[in-house]
């Protein structure tokens, strides 16, 4: 497995829940925006979103909900709980620890 | 929907082995995946059937989403782990504090495994029932081995009457349950090789005496500990994810209970005897394995229907 296929595994909650705090979304929908956002960087095999948004589901940190599109479709819509909330908030603080050490060595290094 | 999609759902499906009300819910998020992304495909000027297989190929391999998403949905919660041992610990203690010697506490047990059963086989069939499902079946195998002690001439009841019903009763018991998943099956079976066990170190060829009673009285806690084992082994499999770490440790803990018996029974089992239980042991995995693979493939035809796609 790749380097980059192997950070995507390990940040997939966060990504999911960082998205899902910004508004309610359907799988293809979040494959979009990762896939726009980040240009290109997080594209993965599209059926392996559905299991960690399922994991998700299962540990209380999203709540999934059926709608019906103004087409008359029916996707099911992912929304962040307070127990998601909450998660995100304790990853994003270690995300920026954890990024916040690893500059001051690379970038540390690339000064010298 | 074109075939491709239809052919891949089919295979995710196949490979759930979810609550069918989960199952569908599964497939639709699928379906819609699908739909959005043939449309945008299509938007890029390709036809019908090539956008379904790029979108087909973005979603990667059926069996691959089918066993993640089963390993999301697959660990049950602590309490229906103890739902499901509970079996095992009851009949452990009837046996670690002797109370099947009395026959109010094996009454209860029996209403109670009775009741249990009844109510979840009409209750979504969750996995907590399929051991109380292989207690229940309990009157059927003691009913067999009580027909060992018929006088001679007798033969014919078992085999006009017994054998046909108890069949029947399997039969129609597995039918049901493989729709389900074959390890569920197993997780049925798996007491009756120790049960089996155990009654053939009681030296049931003189009949049931008061030197049976006794034998049963000096093993009493080697039984209960191989019924512990099993609901060890209940535990860990309603709690892990893994389905092949599912099927394993349900394996190990029919082979440690029946490894409990084989050593504590001092030579009372014969080395053919334990052969046979543990080739028994191995069947109650492989060939409910083997009949699903079979009922598949439809290679049963109607014998074990298996669902089909709605």
């Amino acid at each position: 497995m790749s380097e980059r296929h192997e950070l995507i595994k390990s940040s997939i909650d966060s990504l999911l829940l960082a998205l899902l705090n910004e508004k309610p979304m359907y799988g293809y929908q979040i494959i979009k925006e990762l896939d726009g956002r980040s240009q290109g960087y997080f594209r993965f095999k599209e059926g392996t979103l559905y299991p960690a948004l399922h994991r998700l589901e299962k540990a209380g940190l999203v709540r999934g909900k059926w709608e019906t599109l103004p087409s008359g479709q029916q996707r099911k819509y992912y929304y962040i709980t307070e127990k998601g909330y909450a998660t995100l908030v304790d990853k994003r603080t270690s995300w920026l620890e954890f990024l916040n050490a690893v500059n001051m060595i690379i970038q540390a290094e690339a000064g010298q | 929907m074109s075939t491709i999609v239809q052919e891949y759902l089919d295979n995710v499906r196949s490979n759930l082995r979810l609550e069918p009300s989960d199952e569908q819910e599964v497939l639709s998020e699928l379906a819609t995946h699908i739909e959005d992304e043939i449309q945008d495909l299509k938007k890029t000027g390709l036809r019908e059937e090539e956008a379904a297989s790029v979108c087909i190929r973005l979603l990667g391999s059926a069996k691959t989403v089918a066993r993640q998403i089963y390993e999301a949905h697959s660990q049950g919660t602590w309490r229906q782990a103890l739902l499901a041992c509970l079996p095992h610990l009851l009949f452990g203690l009837v046996f670690l504090l002797n109370w099947w010697r009395g026959i109010v506490p094996v009454l209860v047990m029996l209403v109670m495994v009775l009741s249990t059963t009844v109510y979840g086989w009409w209750h979504r069939r969750s996995s907590w029932l399929f051991p109380w499902l292989g207690y229940s079946l309990l009157p059927v195998v003691a009913a067999g081995l009580s027909l060992l002690y018929l006088p001679r001439g007798f033969a014919w009841l078992a085999v006009l009457i017994y054998l046909p019903l108890a069949l029947w009763l399997l039969y129609r018991v597995v039918s049901q349950t493989i729709k389900k998943d074959w390890v569920y099956i197993s997780l049925m079976l798996l007491p009756m090789p120790v049960i089996i066990s155990w009654f053939l170190t009681t030296e049931w060829r003189e009949g049931f005496t008061v030197a049976t009673i006794e034998r049963f009285y000096y093993f009493g806690p080697w039984i209960g500990g191989s019924f512990l084992a099993l609901a060890f082994g209940v535990v860990s499999f309603v709690r892990i994810r893994k389905r092949w770490l599912k099927v394993a440790v349900l394996f190990m803990a029919g082979v440690i209970a029946v490894s409990l018996i084989a050593f504590y029974a001092r030579g009372r089992l014969e080395f053919v005897q334990l052969l046979l239980l543990f080739l028994f042991l191995a069947s109650i995995f492989l060939i409910p394995a083997l009949l699903e693979t079979g009922a598949r493939s439809g290679r049963w035809g109607k014998i074990f229907e298996h669902r089909p796609m709605v």
